[in-house]
């Protein structure tokens, strides 16, 4: 089985520097990627919102056409992960569902078998630590404000995660000699899922701004995601609030990258809307250092 | 579906009204958003037309500690679906729908974007649904069978 990345509308359309580091740090990895004609996975706060069923058979549809190039979905949003996951839970639990779902596919011949599985890319590069702590080339030294996101996580019963105390991120920090910080509620929402986002705009921005002011108390030189949406929220969202807190938002492929010793530029952290100079100026003094000792 | 199926649905009885849910809400704090209340008045009455039951970031810590196991934002989430046939719902969701519709995605792509893709020598026309005629033909042949479609017909 091969894994055809699930890249999601925000990553593709609004941040293309998490598909392209991504792509990088899993060609350094070997880790075969192909590509499948997917949509929007569709957005679980929205669409999910307005008809369970509707969201049921899109999502449906981006299984069955990973399962007809016999892929495997590798998912790089909370958000896409929540959806697919979770609908792939739902219709091969429920015979009716995925009966009414099947259904609705013939008519444009596609059909779901639950042949394909769904899987968070943190997870598939948690497998690969070891690898991992040997590819890395440069000593980033960074402390990192951990942000696991919502989806991720819960519900447990999907994902059959530890929601309260996860180590997943933290090993991953760690591999890359980075420091992993704490914080008050570092498992809370960034404010933006479940349609409020876009739905209650003000009431989205408090719930960011006291995330915030916490993770800018605990001196982190950066914050980690793994959901572009959340990306999003902290990197976007940031630049909204009152307070100025100028924390840089990184993916945790763009992490990686910098520590397999990829340029800020190639990567693309210099489009986002905080400042990333600090973290770039930092990789570049380490990259230095490593040139002089060789 | 009414209001009270998808309270027995989910088994709202089982709620003792501790109040886990509300003290663990992160919208609940800075909005009127109450979920233990929510839960009651749904064991008694149609909370279908409650503009908060759109507060929720349906981020699950309520139902991830509920100590009676009662799927707390499972039931939010179905009770959308109630109050949104019923049109209780914020109306800038349409855009994203219809864009979903129209475009195949979520977020849609803006030439600023697609600046920075040639810049990182990522394609623009990249391996999707939105970038094939036909399978956005298929797609949309697809949304139209859908029941969400109606939210996009009635506004007309």
């Amino acid at each position: 089985m091969t894994y055809a990345v699930f890249p999601g509308c925000i990553a593709r359309n609004l941040y293309p520097s998490i598909e392209k580091s991504t792509q990088l740090v899993f060609k350094e990895l070997n880790v075969p990627l192909t590509e499948v004609r997917f949509t929007c996975c569709p957005a679980p706060g929205v669409i999910r919102s307005y008809d369970v069923d509707s969201w049921l058979a899109i999502s449906a549809r981006n299984l069955a056409a990973a399962e007809e190039k016999d892929a495997d979905l590798l998912v790089i949003c909370n958000g896409c992960y929540g959806t697919l996951s979770s609908a792939r839970r739902r219709l091969l639990d429920d015979a009716d569902a995925r009966e009414r779902t099947n259904q609705k596919l013939a008519a444009i011949s596609m059909r779901f078998h639950g042949r394909a599985n769904v899987e968070h890319f943190a997870d598939v590069l948690h497998a690969r630590l070891p690898e991992i702590r040997q590819k890395v080339k440069v000593e980033l030294e960074l402390k990192v404000a951990i942000h696991y996101g919502c989806h991720y996580l819960k519900p447990s019963e999907h994902s059959g995660r530890n929601v309260e105390s996860p180590s997943v991120l933290e090993d991953l920090v760690s591999a890359l000699g980075c420091e992993s910080v704490d914080f008050p509620e570092k498992l809370s929402c960034c404010g933006a899922g479940g349609g409020v986002w876009s739905g209650s705009e003000e009431l989205s921005l408090k719930v960011l701004d006291r995330k915030m002011r916490f993770i800018k108390e605990s001196g982190a030189d950066c914050i980690l995601d793994v959901c572009p949406f959340c990306h999003l929220q902290l990197d976007q969202g940031q630049k909204r609030l009152r307070t100025r807190y100028e924390v840089p938002v990184l993916h945790l492929n763009q992490l990686i990258g910098l520590a397999f010793g990829q340029k800020d530029k190639v990567l693309g952290i210099h489009t986002h809307m905080v400042s990333t100079r600090e973290i770039a100026r930092k990789a570049k003094k380490a990259r230095r250092d490593l040139a002089d000792e060789d | 579906m009414t209001s009270s199926d998808i309270a027995l649905k989910f088994d709202l009885r089982k709620c003792v009204q501790c109040g886990k849910c509300t003290a663990s809400c992160p919208t609940g704090r800075e909005s009127n958003l109450r979920t233990r209340a929510l839960v009651f008045r749904a064991n008694s009455s149609d909370v279908s037309t409650e503009r908060e039951l759109w507060l929720c970031t349906t981020c699950y810590t309520c139902q991830e500690r509920c100590p009676k196991g009662v799927k707390i934002t499972d039931a939010i989430i179905e009770l959308r679906n109630l109050a949104a046939e019923k049109g209780n719902y914020p109306s800038i969701h349409l855009t994203a729908i219809k864009g979903l519709r129209d475009t195949s995605d979520g977020f849609p792509i803006t030439p600023e974007v697609s600046k920075i893709r040639s810049l990182l020598g990522l394609s623009i026309e990249p391996f999707d649904v939105a970038h094939s005629d036909e399978e956005r033909e298929k797609f949309r042949k697809l949304f139209q069978s859908l029941r969400i479609i109606a939210f996009l017909e009635e506004r007309k």
